[in-house]
């Protein structure tokens, strides 16, 4: 019956094979990763598109979502990684417990739970942005560590040092907006729709990034970050400035918010001795954010993790991954555990 | 027939479990913590009477109307654990939960069910209780008010039964003809007999009501 009665003993078993589920945000998401950090499968099923018209993910629409694909896409990831759906040989399950939206965590938590029940196995809590994390070890799984990583996402933009798997320290975060957020209000302001992201990415790769002047943000000495102010600037700039063309206007922000965040970043380099670099997240699929991150690891002389597409979007292979180390380092979950929206990453250090 | 039964509608996260021809109804947590109560309490009773999620013939689990997110718990929970070792799944609704539970008790008469909707509204359905639990109304969204007018305009005797019930008890009791029932939770007993004669299949979550955003979009003109 219930994993955690049978593994008593957090260090008395081996994971070899999990299964991770993802649904903090509008993505329903399964995976199956192995203890090589091989993936076998993994399925991401968006609710974006119901999204779209209301400028941001609607909480309600996307709890509904989830529901509704759940089971489908855990079927879909079993199935691809050649497991029997009915009696899969995995030896756990993982699941984001936070944070993210409440009702969208409770689906993949609670279905986690029921899954863990039915085939005996243990169940543990993962938290997302730990999940962001590991994905640079599912595309390089002997990386030299420790390793800076830049979480920039649609909720959070930070700073970890990542010294060893599982072993983090936030050094700085946004103080206001996240990256992903300042990307979808410019976009609102300039009419571009939701996402903001990959519109004004591909605007400002033909626009000019001196097209517009702009303020870079937080030039202290720590590694935090702010964005709020360079959405107001835009505004104000754009109501000053209406000859400039959007895409200059595109670029010049996304310039803005990349020089912001590789200022930081060198900052941090400056002052912690790392082997490499990361980038984690929906931004990391940014192209001059990725162009930037690359051409500092270059200077520095340090290995460079940029994450290819399918890696930037929340998946459920890096929650598999982190689950794996958590399973086997602080053994399984209790059955009873909560969801937790407000989960912070800094907790876990 | 094995057949276990899940109850997230309301505030109170419930099971019950027929093994043989012994119904173990329990209650697990009456304050929301469904996510907590649920899956300990199933593998809680499931032990109890020495069997696990593959001996089950059946999982019953009310789909609606009540709580989003609870209701979200319950039919995740129910899905996985069907899928997970190919179960067949039964759905039926809270409100015939609620009827069929007083018909159990030896109810006769026009039943009124009433599920808190929050935002001062009720999820209502009626019921002719005789020998059978006969629908008399679709499962609607309703403003207490209306269902007491409706009760005091029509002078039949009539038992209302549901957490709705018990939330708006100021705004029925007024009414002469009606009757306030004591029981407010959607019964897992009832949740059994119900889901043990029942086809199975897809079972999905019955809401009522759109998501906020959805309604205000519509009814809101689209900025220029
Ligand atoms: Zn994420």
């Amino acid at each position: 019956m219930g994993g955690s009665q049978r593994h008593r003993d957090p260090y008395d078993f081996i994971v070899t094979v999990i299964l991770g589920i993802e649904t903090s945000c509008d993505e329903t998401a399964a995976a199956v990763v192995d203890d090589t950090l091989r993936v076998r499968s993994s399925v991401v099923e968006s609710s974006l598109d119901l999204h779209r018209d209301f400028g941001g993910v609607v909480p309600e629409l996307a709890g509904r979502a989830h529901l509704t694909t759940m089971t489908p896409v855990v079927e879909r990831a079993l199935v691809q990684a050649g497991l029997d759906p009915l009696a899969p040989a995995i030896d756990g399950v993982a699941v984001t417990s936070g944070p993210g939206l409440i009702g969208s965590l409770l689906v993949g938590v609670s279905a986690a739970k029921a899954y863990a029940v039915a085939w005996g196995v243990p169940v543990v809590g993962v938290n997302h942005l730990e999940g962001h994390l590991f994905a640079p070890l599912l595309e390089t799984p002997d990386l030299a560590w420790p390793v800076l990583t830049i979480l920039v996402s649609g909720g959070h933009s930070m700073f970890v040092l990542h010294e060893s798997p599982g072993v983090h320290r936030v050094l700085g975060e946004t103080i206001d907006d996240a990256a992903g957020e300042a990307y979808d209000k410019v976009a609102r302001w300039l009419g571009l729709g939701y996402p903001g992201g990959p519109v004004i990415d591909r605007l400002a790769q033909r626009g000019d990034g001196n097209g517009l002047r702009l303020p870079v943000s937080m030039t202290g000495p720590d590694v935090d970050l702010s964005f709020s102010g360079l959405k107001t600037a835009v505004v104000r700039a754009t109501e000053k400035h209406p000859e400039v063309s959007m895409e200059d206007v595109a670029a010049s922000f996304q310039r803005a918010v990349c020089e912001q965040i590789l200022r930081k970043a060198r900052r941090a380099l400056d002052d912690y001795d790392v082997a490499g670099i990361a980038l984690a997240g929906g931004v990391a699929a940014n192209s001059a954010l990725r162009a930037g991150v690359s051409a500092l690891a270059e200077e520095r002389d340090i290995e460079c993790h940029l994450p290819t597409l399918a890696m930037c979007t929340d998946n459920a292979a890096m929650i598999a991954a982190a689950g794996l180390y958590r399973l086997q380092h602080d053994g399984p979950g209790r059955l009873d555990f909560a969801a937790d929206p407000n989960w912070s990453l800094a907790s876990l250090s | 027939m094995n057949i276990l039964a899940i109850e997230t509608a309301t505030t109170v996260c419930a099971v019950a479990l027929r093994a043989g021809d012994d119904v173990d109804a329990r209650i697990l947590d009456e304050d929301r913590r469904h996510t907590e109560a649920l899956t300990p309490g199933i593998v809680r009773v499931l032990a109890d009477h020495q069997l696990s999620v593959r001996d089950l013939d059946r999982i019953v689990v009310d789909r609606g109307p009540g709580l989003f997110t609870g209701l979200r718990v319950g039919l995740a929970t129910a899905q996985a654990l069907a899928s997970a070792v190919g179960v067949d799944l039964v759905g039926v609704t809270s409100l015939e939960c609620l009827a069929h539970s007083a018909a159990s008790r030896g109810y006769r008469g026009a039943l009124v069910a009433l599920v808190d909707g929050r935002r001062g509204e009720v999820f209502a359905q009626s019921f002719e209780i005789a020998d059978d639990v006969v629908v008399l109304t679709p499962a609607e969204v309703r403003r207490p008010l209306d269902v007491a007018i409706e009760w005091g305009t029509n002078g039949r005797p009539v038992l209302a039964t549901g957490d709705g019930a018990l939330r708006y008890a100021d705004v029925l009791a007024p009414v002469p003809t009606m009757t306030l029932d004591d029981e407010s939770v959607p019964s897992c007993r009832a949740a059994i007999a119900l889901g043990a004669v029942r086809a199975p299949g897809e079972v999905s979550p019955l809401y009522l009501r759109e998501a906020d955003a959805v309604a205000n979009f519509s009814t809101r003109q689209r900025p220029s």
